[in-house]
């Protein structure tokens, strides 16, 4: 009787992993694990004590790039000889099925590193015949399996069996068919777009959108890049950083007391307030790749001298995806949550903090 | 009637409220997400008028409500 009582007691699992660096220092990780992060719906910029878009900005803001939408788009096209030729073993070509749920529904990815993820449903798995493995967060009797294809690999050409296999199994056996998110990074060298090559489906192009606003008289935590944990009555913690970031974005009043009827949230102390605060969000499909470009161009915000201590950026991943940082699975349970937060300090100094939900695995 | 003695006794912060959308951020303890969540789920009523919450998205991070892939909108 005690038992399933003690079970509502106890929290699902979540990880919220911390790294300092520093930008300019040979062996920082901080390109490497965005890198690693494929898929990524949101991205916020928020710089306090500044008001408008900053010039260092203004580039990378207006070259974001494009992403497609490809609607009804068979699994067997993207493992077909010539896209993966024009594609993706050239530059970085990312898809990912949209509005399917990863908890429920059948759904496909391909990350830049030329690998094909299915994550399909035990159903879809034995009508498929192609190998895979459990998925790890299925429980005792698996009812979700991962099926990845590596369509790079040496063996995978068009004239052999494993090749002849996966589209036999892909086309005819069990067409898989979904909505994909497509984009592909392809620095310099002339080729055809994927506009081109997927002319006969319906395919639309987008731009990720862009919104800019300045919050007035905003409370920011004191930090020290070199005091993690925080110091009492000197800086606040990464943790209460991160919830107050999440505070600011989600539009919460910070300036509650404890005895309030309906909120009892608090800025952490110690704190100080900032005239004007610059929020920038962009939302879409956003690669890596343009991410780290932002990251490049944050850092060289700092150049001049500036009021601001610090600043962030933070990227929301795909709650659905198969994958969060490089190939380790990634399930729903109750929010899908996969994001990153890089707190960029004046001497260029970083904070990473990366959180991961209770179907993760620990980031790289 | 469990869950109304419950949630009588469980401290839960209205974080955020938007009128306009009738959408609301709330924060509970850990302990406490299955009993908030199923009194939501219960409440069918509120002053003699019918209602029901839908929870849109749940997270033990503040910051990962700011983004919800599932609501996300292509042009």
């Amino acid at each position: 009787m005690s038992t399933p009582l003690r079970r509502l007691q106890q929290a699902p699992r979540h990880l919220l992993v911390c790294e300092k660096g520093h930008a300019r220092h040979e062996r920082s990780r901080h390109a490497a694990h965005v890198r690693d992060h494929a898929y990524n719906c949101r991205v916020s910029v928020l710089i306090p004590e500044c008001g408008v878009l900053p010039q260092v900005l203004k580039s990378a803001v207006a070259d974001l790039g494009e992403y497609y939408v490809v609607r009804g788009l068979s699994v067997h096209q993207l493992v077909a000889h010539e896209f993966i030729e024009s594609f993706v073993r050239k530059g970085s070509c990312y898809a990912l099925a949209y509005n399917t749920r990863i908890d429920q529904d059948n759904t496909a990815a391909l990350l830049p590193s030329g690998k094909l993820i299915l994550s399909v449903d035990k159903d879809t798995y034995e009508e498929l015949g192609l190998q895979g493995h459990p998925s790890r967060y299925s429980g005792k009797k698996p009812m979700r399996y991962i099926i990845t294809i590596d369509l790079t690999d040496s063996n995978f050409h068009p004239d052999g069996k494993k090749h002849k296999r996966v589209l036999w199994a892909l086309k005819e056996k069990k067409p898989l068919e979904f909505d994909f998110l497509l984009a592909w990074y392809n620095s310099g060298a002339e080729g055809s777009t994927l506009m081109s090559y997927f002319s006969k489906n319906q395919i639309q192009t987008l731009k990720p959108k862009v919104t800019f606003s300045t919050l007035r008289d905003l409370q920011c935590p004191v930090l020290q890049s070199n005091e993690l944990q925080g110091k009492p009555e000197e800086s606040c913690s990464t943790e209460e950083l991160f919830e107050w970031l999440g505070a600011v974005l989600n539009q919460v009043n910070l300036d509650n007391v404890s005895s309030s009827f309906l909120s009892t949230y608090c800025c952490p102390q110690p704190n100080t307030i900032v005239d004007q605060a610059f929020l920038c969000t962009i939302t879409g499909f956003i690669i890596p790749e343009k991410i780290i470009q932002l990251l490049e161009q944050l850092c060289c915000y700092f150049g001049e001298p500036k009021l601001a201590q610090w600043l962030t950026l933070t990227v929301h991943g795909f709650a659905d995806s198969p994958v969060s940082w490089r190939e380790n699975e990634h399930g729903f349970h109750k929010g899908g949550e996969n994001l990153y937060n890089f707190v960029i300090f004046r001497n260029l100094d970083y904070w990473l903090q990366m959180a991961l939900g209770t179907n993760d695995d620990c980031p790289p | 009637r469990l869950c109304v003695q419950v949630g009588a006794a469980l401290p839960v912060d209205v974080l955020a409220y938007e009128e306009k959308s009738l959408c609301a951020v709330l924060r509970v303890i850990s302990g406490g997400l299955v009993k908030l969540w199923s009194a939501l789920t219960l409440q069918g009523f509120y002053q003699n008028r019918r209602c029901a919450f839908r929870v849109l998205q749940t997270s033990p991070f503040l910051l990962a409500l700011a983004g919800n892939s599932r609501e996300l909108v292509l042009d």
